[in-house]
């Protein structure tokens, strides 16, 4: 029962044996590495790259339901790059704009 | 005027987001240009490292899906490129 399973996911056409696999496998890495910067301290943040990892995210999670062979690989990884790319992006924009009193106590 | 219609209505056209897939994948290779002009003190290593080996593996993705996406593919060329610099300015400027 479990072995035919196996066989299943080892034989798909978006399957370990192919790049449809494995593209998507690794991008996880992109979140991965967006989740261990959670504890980088945010003036080293970058706007440009973390809005454009959010974007890709959102547009890439529905462009995963359209080509072929359909992936969901895909999909769960651009949804979590869309995640971890506005988290990002909402510590960088709070301490940014939103503790302003803590910098200009720092200042005084 | 014909070639805008084909263009238009294309399966890969902008009316899909087999188009719009990759426009916006261009966000990742032009932000890192720009964070290229910023002090590598801002580059995440680890960011970095796992953007070079992403747009190694996209490029064959992009040759290998269907439909086939020569977009796609220019875009992690060029992201693999970009990548690589900003690997290199963050490794040097660790010493």
């Amino acid at each position: 029962m479990a072995a035919s399973k196996l066989q299943a996911f080892w034989n798909h056409p978006a399957g370990p044996k192919t790049i449809h696999f494995w593209a998507p496998t690794f991008k996880w890495g992109i979140s991965i590495a967006n989740v261990a910067d959670f504890s980088k301290p945010p003036e080293k943040l970058s706007y440009p790259q973390q809005i454009a990892v959010a974007c890709t995210g959102i547009v890439w999670s529905r462009y995963s339901t359209v080509i072929i062979p359909k992936n969901w690989n895909l999909f769960s990884v651009n949804i979590a790059m869309a995640g971890t790319g506005l988290y990002q992006l909402s510590r960088k924009i709070r301490h940014d704009y939103f503790s302003d009193e803590e910098v200009a106590v720092a200042q005084e | 005027m014909g070639i805008l219609h084909t263009f238009w209505n294309s399966p890969i056209g902008p009316k899909t987001t087999h188009f719009w897939g990759p426009v916006v994948g261009w966000s990742i290779p032009i932000a890192a240009l720009a964070d290229s002009k910023k002090p590598p003190e801002l580059i995440s290593g680890n960011m970095t490292t796992v953007m070079c080996v992403y747009s190694a593996l996209f490029m064959r993705f992009a040759y290998m899906v269907r439909p086939r996406n020569y977009h796609l593919l220019v875009c992690h060329v060029a992201n693999e490129s970009v990548q690589l610099y900003q690997l290199s300015r963050w490794a040097r400027a660790r010493g």
